[in-house]
């Protein structure tokens, strides 16, 4: 069955006894939040808070499993839950390599249109946002789309960015220059004074959530991408208040304007980094001209900073199951012969790993290059390139190819000391170059680096025997080894005689 | 007091001994399994059924990746073997660290309970082998020899060559002790004390004859005479014969510990082998990663690292040192207080100089727990600065041990990342950790707890 809306989902979660419905009511306040917090730490069903000031919350819907990052996400595209992380992957970049064009439905047939407010009728406070972490500073959405218009052409990006609630029709959202939707902000409309329209769907279908975190090229349609990982079209409708066409079935959809040379506070907020991250800085301010939804919408959040170490949220999956199969088209698609690019897992965002064939020299900083130079790469600072052979899904291969290959004197590359652009969440900044503690937007730049932990002239290990290693494994599982006790490996059954 | 019989009985009363009823031959067959179960995070293995004469078991001193997990604690086998499970990390290596002996006069000797089996050889153990020497192989061996009243214990490891003569690596330092040809036995099959006090004897920098007395004060040894040489009297199989220095190299995949002292190679010469009934011999599948002599060596290495750097400064700021095993030792994770600017340079260049095995050292606050191997990673990428904590030395320093790079004896760099905050900051510009403890108020906490145990018999478990 296609995966429509956010509630197909939830439905499809329930189905696989994955769901826990709160029935007591719970507030936004700090206790939905923690709840999905020890959800997300004990590998726990996704929480649905039923009964949240008489809306609803859902607490890091695409959360995989600590050992399967992707398995969530996989149910979000029809795949099943027990898919093989090779097959994911394939099937994942073998959709995005078939995309389908949206569709414009009407108003009426939009389950979003359900419940419209425009002008004075608007009120944001009007829903349960979630106070996230104490030392927040303030109420947020951010598990959504961000829909925004390039200002001098046809093409619509989708995107992943927070917004910090202030009042009824104002919201400061994080647009950090060097990424896309910033870009258009920063360099289109802020340029020429005007507002940039955008359009923040809340609660959409999966594909569309999965399109808005990938690195989709500029002027592409993000839409369309979705509609390729959905295998059919996806239903758009026209707003109420602006020119955007909007994911039809969102849960709920706020319109309005983001403000030439107006500024609000942003943050602190507890970041992917797993820390809380300040000061405040001044982000761009949204003016909310309508708001549409469902009845009874359902808010979708993430945990931000539960997503590290041996705990994932929504983020941290996301990255995993959508951002690495993605990247790693993109780096085939630009001529790079690589095998997998592969966030490492526990901390989603600043540290990829990428396995690959071609290790001659000159190659691999070829590479470096290739990606440090695009928009995607601002929040990552390390790429490892593992030999093919390497599973880059596996940590503990990584990490041993990182200690014993990785020679501190050739193989560490820094690119540029305080010559690239930095994304200013960093904690690692130094006082300086957090600026102003008051207002905090860093200026400053730092280092990129690649690591070559690849073999080279290294000892090489002897070729596996594979059927003696695939005997030996249907022997531990006869034995009663639990398969999916196997890190990053896929079950593989036993009984193969030897 | 835990014998290596008890230790496997142990285990697989807790579920984490699995037995392999099929049969395994130990030529190659045995270490593929053992090899396949280690990458796996399987439990230890007893194989039940093999052509040799022994059984064998593998992992048993091993533990699981503790990247995947939280709830693995690698040292754990160990801790069981030594009695003392569910100690603290810390707790463990202040233990170790201490290094005390215990006088072998307070301690009763045993009959061995090994008896001489007149019909064996070498080759009739049926020890597992490694391509692509394809020798039966001698892991996880510890041999005895008595000097002048004195007995001392070493590790080895080694090859079968003939049907009564063994080729096996020690570390020189004891054969140098042992000064001329001796009478020795090999054990197979001792608990987790005998081998972490030969390892303290004889692998570090500073070594010690008193071994048993080392392994009697860790663990209540039991102890027997054999020839007047002192020996652990439950080991499963023993070896006795006559030990000539050959001083050249082994050849083969070598254990770890080999890797961070200096070896040299005798020959044993076997007059009687000796076996318990129904023996059961563990062995290393040299060359795969989390065997057991990683998960000993490294426990060994980070006590007497822990020893060396709290007693260095006059005051003691680590909290805690790991050589993680998924690292094959040549990284070290080092949690400390940073007592003042630069101290974090002091610390990783001490430990650079304590030890041979690694050239990259990360530095850690010291909130940061032993057990939390993957946030500690974490903390190396999100919280040292890529311009500004990455510091490689020139490249004067002697290749380390462990890495495959630069064996050729050049000289290269090394490396440490500092993931602390700067002592010099002000208290603005520390992030605090996002956890469940620091993210909300207790009231909340307490909430959440309770809606959660009421939710979680739908919930699985992290582990």
């Amino acid at each position: 069955m296609t995966v429509d809306t956010l509630r197909d989902y939830l439905r499809t979660l329930d189905g696989e006894d994955d769901l826990v419905r709160l029935d007591d009511p719970i507030s936004w306040n700090l206790e939905a939040s923690a709840v999905t917090m020890l959800a997300n730490e004990r590998d726990g069903a996704v929480p649905l808070f039923e009964d949240v000031d008489g809306a609803r919350l859902v607490g890091d819907p695409y959360r995989g499993t600590q050992r399967r990052p992707w398995d969530r996400i996989a149910l979000g595209i029809d795949l099943p839950r027990d898919v093989p992380r090779e097959e994911f992957y394939e099937e994942t970049i073998s959709r995005l390599q078939r995309p389908h064009e949206p569709v414009t439905v009407s108003p009426a047939d939009a389950p979003c249109k359900e419940v419209r407010y425009t002008g004075a009728d608007v009120d944001l406070l009007e829903f349960p946002w979630p106070y996230i972490h104490a030392g927040d500073g303030g109420r947020y959405s951010n598990l959504h789309t961000l829909v925004v218009p390039d200002r001098d052409s046809e093409w619509i990006d989708w995107s992943y960015h927070r917004a910090m609630i202030h009042d009824d029709e104002t919201a400061s959202v994080l647009l950090l220059a060097g990424e896309q939707a910033p870009n258009l902000y920063y360099y289109e409309y802020e340029r020429e004074d005007e507002p940039m329209p955008v359009a923040i769907a809340v609660g959409v279908e999966p594909a569309v959530q999965y399109t808005s975190v990938m690195w989709i090229p500029t002027g592409r349609s993000e839409a369309a991408f979705a509609g390729g990982l959905k295998g059919a079209p996806i239903e758009l409708v026209a707003c109420e208040t602006n020119d955007l066409l909007v994911p039809a079935t969102a849960e709920l959809v706020i319109e309005g304007e983001v403000l030439p040379n107006v500024r609000r506070d942003e943050g602190p907020f507890g970041d992917y980094f797993g820390y809380m991250h300040g000061p405040r800085r001044s982000m761009p301010t949204l003016r909310v001209t309508g708001i549409t939804h469902r009845e009874d919408p359902i808010i979708p959040f993430c945990v931000e900073g539960t997503g590290v170490g041996y705990t994932e949220n929504s983020t941290s999956s996301m990255e995993v199951g959508c951002v690495g199969p993605d990247a790693t088209l993109g780096l085939q698609a630009g001529g790079f012969e690589i095998e997998q690019c592969v966030p490492w897992q526990s901390t989603p965002r600043s540290v990829y790993v990428i396995s690959t064939a071609n290790t001659d020299p000159g190659y691999l900083h070829e590479l470096a290059n290739f990606i440090f130079t695009t928009w995607g790469m601002l929040h990552v600072d390390f790429f490892v390139f593992v030999d093919a052979d390497i599973d880059p899904f596996d940590q503990r291969e990584v990490l041993e190819a990182l200690v014993l290959h990785a020679d501190p004197d050739s193989d560490f590359h820094q690119f540029g000391v305080e010559t690239m652009p930095k994304v200013p969440l960093n904690i690692y900044q130094t006082p300086s170059e957090k600026g102003n503690v008051q207002t905090g937007t860093s200026k400053a730049k730092t280092a990129k680096a690649y690591i070559d932990a690849t073999r080279g002239d290294d000892a090489l290990d002897d070729d596996p025997d594979d059927d003696l290693h695939e005997w030996a494994r249907s022997v531990l599982v006869d034995a009663g080894a639990d398969p999916d006790t196997i890190p990053f490996a896929d079950s593989t059954g036993g009984g193969r005689s030897r | 007091m835990t014998t290596f019989r008890g230790h496997l009985r142990s285990l697989e009363d807790d579920g984490d001994l699995l037995t392999v009823s099929e049969r395994v031959h130990w030529d190659g067959e045995a270490t593929a399994v053992a090899t396949e179960a280690l990458e796996g995070d399987c439990g230890a293995l007893r194989f039940a059924s093999t052509a040799g004469g022994v059984d064998l078991a593998s992992g048993v001193y091993a533990g699981r990746a503790q990247i995947t997990s939280r709830h693995h604690r690698p040292w754990r086998r160990i801790e069981r073997s030594l009695g003392c499970e569910n100690e603290e990390y810390g707790r463990l290596l202040e233990t170790l660290s201490r290094r005390e002996t215990r006088d072998l006069d307070d301690t009763p000797f045993e009959e061995p309970a090994a008896t001489v089996d007149s019909g064996a050889d070498l080759y009739s153990l049926g020890l597992p082998t490694v391509e692509p020497d394809g020798r039966q192989l001698l892991t996880l061996g510890l041999i005895a020899v008595e000097r002048d009243g004195v007995t001392s214990w070493a590790p080895v490891r080694g090859t079968i060559r003939r049907r009564s003569r063994l080729r096996l690596s020690i570390p020189r330092p004891f054969v140098e002790w042992c000064s001329d040809e001796r009478s020795a036995s090999v054990s197979l099959g001792v608990g987790a004390a005998p081998h972490i006090a030969a390892l303290q004897g004889w692998t570090l920098d500073r070594t010690t004859t008193a071994v048993p007395e080392l392994a009697t004060a860790i663990d209540d040894v039991a102890i027997a005479a054999v020839d007047g040489r002192t020996v652990p009297a439950n080991a499963e199989v023993r070896i006795d014969g006559s030990m000539t220095s050959v001083d050249d190299e082994v050849a083969g995949p070598v254990e770890i510990w080999e890797r961070g002292c200096e070896t040299t190679g005798v020959t044993v010469e076997v007059d009687a082998i000796a076996m318990r009934d129904s023996p059961v011999v563990p062995f290393v599948p040299l060359g795969a990663p989390l065997t057991d002599d990683l998960h000993l060596t490294a426990l060994v290495e980070a006590a007497a690292l822990y020893r060396r750097i709290n007693g260095y400064w006059g005051v003691s700021p680590v909290s805690w040192i790991r050589l993680p095993v998924e690292g094959w030792l040549g990284l070290c994770l080092v949690s400390s207080e940073i007592l003042y600017s630069g101290f974090e340079w002091q610390l990783a260049n001490a430990l650079f100089s304590f030890s041979s095995f690694f050239d990259k050292v990360l530095i850690l606050d010291d909130y940061n727990e032993p057990t939390d191997l993957a946030r500690a990673l974490d903390d190396m990428w999100v919280k040292a600065h890529p311009s500004n904590d990455w510091t490689f030395s020139d490249a004067d320093a002697p290749a380390a041990s462990a890495p495959l790079y630069r064996r050729d004896g050049e000289t290269g760099s090394r490396l440490y990342i500092n993931a602390t905050w700067d002592p010099r900051w002000d208290e603005e510009y520390i992030a605090p950790r996002v956890t469940f403890d620091s993210t909300y108020p207790e009231g909340i906490r307490e909430r959440a707890l309770d809606h959660w145990d009421r939710l979680e018999s739908g919930g699985e478990s992290n582990d």
